[in-house]
């Protein structure tokens, strides 16, 4: 297996030659991809006043001083300050305890900072009233290590879900779901429910879910926490088509390998404080 | 907008939702059966109970009793007097009953008014019935009324229900004070049963409710499949409790009121009709159960 290295500003290529896994299933997946993101051009301006994110090139994330502290002591983050564009591929690392996951509940805004600002998509989630909070995560795909689907839900009906949450006709559904699953590799499995699924299948339909509204932003908290070294870089592969899509990816982790190999920019946070924010950058400065 | 209400969309949650935990959308069916039924069963007792005590009322109206002697100057003269009452404020109002009129009225309370027919004829009086202003008063219309020559012997020409009159008045107020805060009690007890349940309901379901916020919801697009259920389940269960009403009533109570009307005037008590008693009794279960769904909800979709 072997991962390309692209700049991290480059335009999104129409041919995805990273993915060079050679089944005839994953051509055919990545030409979905293909079509996939020339309608999701076709649909940006729409999705984006729907999702309140602006387009445009210009920053993806801002966090301004963000800090968050938990009761008197604890400490998610401390004084974060950083930029994050549209399009790039941003791995945060860290032991755990050291404020990934708290970076990635403030940008849906799952929690908000106890100071300092965080701005996705040009919108001052400080600022954001309450009842706008659904639209603003509507245009941010999120993936979790518990992968999060609806148990009593089948795969078709959970990919969906998240269609239907914007109101979105039955006739586009009907469309959208069958091509994003195909784009996954579950085209054969719509119909089963998720405890009938293994790990990565899990995984693959909640990534499928986020990215049926083809957000721009797309955040990954431990997407490959619960999964063996071979699935987890089949879900990599996924994130980083997506990504070739034009949609920013931010994934918190700390799957060394997986980071190594990558080969993107890497922001390592220690005690809630960024220590090192590198391009084309391993896990770690020191060879392990 | 997902805003927008799709009442499709979310009677097909609604549906999906009570049969995937269908354990639970039972206990809370039942739950609102046993309130319903209970509060079923204490309205109309309450009503019976109410109409039964003001129909005691009218015997604090005086009857008047006109002599079959008297002449037409004689009872002009009682009628000036009524009217004067009248204008003094003393009387609300007085209508005048005929020999006839009174007969009539017997025919009508009699369970077998053939027994009318025997008589050979009408020994009824005429009589005024004077409505006191507050019955209180009553001894000084008596007072008024007394010396009228238009009156008949019988029973001094006047009766009315003296001593009882003011206890009637005092039990009538305790009766409805006391029939009302139990039909308070009852509903809060309904509701905070039943709002229990539905917590149970959605607790069990608080990671699903997380799930949807997560991919961009809005609260009232989690809401409405919720409330819908609640009110789904509310309506079963009131439908089941009427229904057990309505056994009862065809059991025992239509039985009981056949068997125990008295031997010579039929019971003239009234209570609310069956159909409006369900009319209620199912509004108030859907109510119950969208308001238990709709407060308890509340809580899993504050962040």
């Amino acid at each position: 297996m072997r991962f390309h290295n692209p700049a991290a500003h480059a335009p999104p290529r129409p041919k995805v030659e990273a993915m060079s896994t050679d089944s005839a299933a994953d051509q055919q997946a990545a030409q979905a991809a293909g079509r996939s993101a020339r309608r999701s051009r076709d649909a940006e301006r729409r999705i984006d006043r729907r999702s309140l994110l602006r387009g445009g090139d210009g920053p993806m994330v801002v966090f301004e001083n963000v800090e968050k502290r938990y009761g008197k002591d604890a400490v998610g983050l401390d004084g974060v300050s950083l930029t994050i564009d549209a399009g790039e591929f941003v791995f945060l690392v860290g032991a755990s305890g050291s404020g990934k996951s708290t970076f990635i509940r403030l940008l849906n805004r799952e929690m908000e900072p106890s100071a300092g600002r965080v701005i996705v998509g040009g919108r001052d989630l400080g600022r954001m009233r309450r009842s706008k909070v659904p639209y603003l995560r509507r245009g941010i795909g999120c993936v979790f290590q518990d992968f999060k689907l609806l148990p009593n839900r089948t795969v078709y009906e959970n990919v969906g879900y998240a269609l239907e949450v914007t109101g979105d006709n039955p006739r586009s559904i009907r469309r959208k779901v069958p091509e994003i699953l195909s784009l996954v590799g579950l085209s054969d499995k719509s119909e089963r429910l998720p405890n009938e699924l293994s790990g990565g299948e899990q995984q693959r339909v909640s990534i499928a879910r986020a990215f049926v509204n083809h957000p721009r932003l797309l955040i990954a908290d431990e997407p490959t926490g619960n999964l063996d070294p071979d699935t987890s870089i089949g879900i990599m592969q996924l994130l980083y088509r997506i990504n070739r899509t034009g949609t920013t990816v931010i994934m918190a982790t700390h799957d060394r390998e997986l980071v190594d190999k990558m080969q993107m920019r890497v922001i390592a946070l220690e005690k809630g404080k960024v220590v090192r924010d590198e391009r084309q950058a391993r896990y770690a400065t020191v060879e392990p | 907008m997902g805003g927008t209400f799709r009442p499709g969309f979310f009677l097909r949650e609604a549906i999906r939702s009570i049969r995937s935990n269908a354990a639970i959308s039972v206990a809370a069916t039942v739950t609102v059966m046993i309130a319903v039924f209970i509060l079923g069963a204490v309205i109309p007792s309450f009503l019976y109970v109410q109409s039964t005590v003001d129909k005691q009322k009218d015997r604090l109206d005086m009857n008047v009793f006109i002599s079959d002697s008297a002449t037409n100057a004689q009872v002009q003269g009682l009628s000036d007097r009524l009217a004067q009452l009248k204008s003094d404020g003393l009387v609300e109002s007085y209508t005048y009953i005929s020999k006839d009129d009174a007969l009539k009225e017997l025919k009508g309370r009699l369970n077998n008014p053939d027994i009318i027919e025997l008589l050979p004829s009408n020994p009824l009086p005429a009589s005024y019935k004077v409505k006191p202003r507050d019955p209180a008063d009553n001894p000084d219309i008596e007072a008024a009324l007394r010396d009228s020559p238009a009156l008949d012997d019988l029973d001094g020409g006047i009766s009315y229900a003296k001593e009882t009159s003011e206890r009637l008045l005092k039990i009538l107020k305790v009766i409805q004070i006391a029939g009302v805060a139990l039909i308070g009690v009852l509903l809060v007890a309904a509701v905070l049963l039943i709002g229990n349940t539905i917590r149970l309901s959605i607790f069990a379901r608080r990671r699903e409710v997380e799930v949807m916020r997560l991919v961009g919801a809005t609260n009232w697009f989690i809401r409405w499949p919720f409330i819908i259920e609640g009110i789904i389940c509310g309506i079963v269960g009131a439908a089941a409790a009427i229904g057990l009403i309505w056994v009862a009533k065809i059991a025992v109570v239509d039985d009981f009121v056949a068997n125990n009307t008295g031997s010579l005037t039929s019971d003239q008590a009234t209570t609310i009709g069956f159909v409006w008693l369900g009319l209620i009794l199912v509004a108030a279960g859907g109510l119950v159960g969208a308001l238990g769904s709709g407060i308890t909800l509340r809580r899993f979709l504050k962040v």
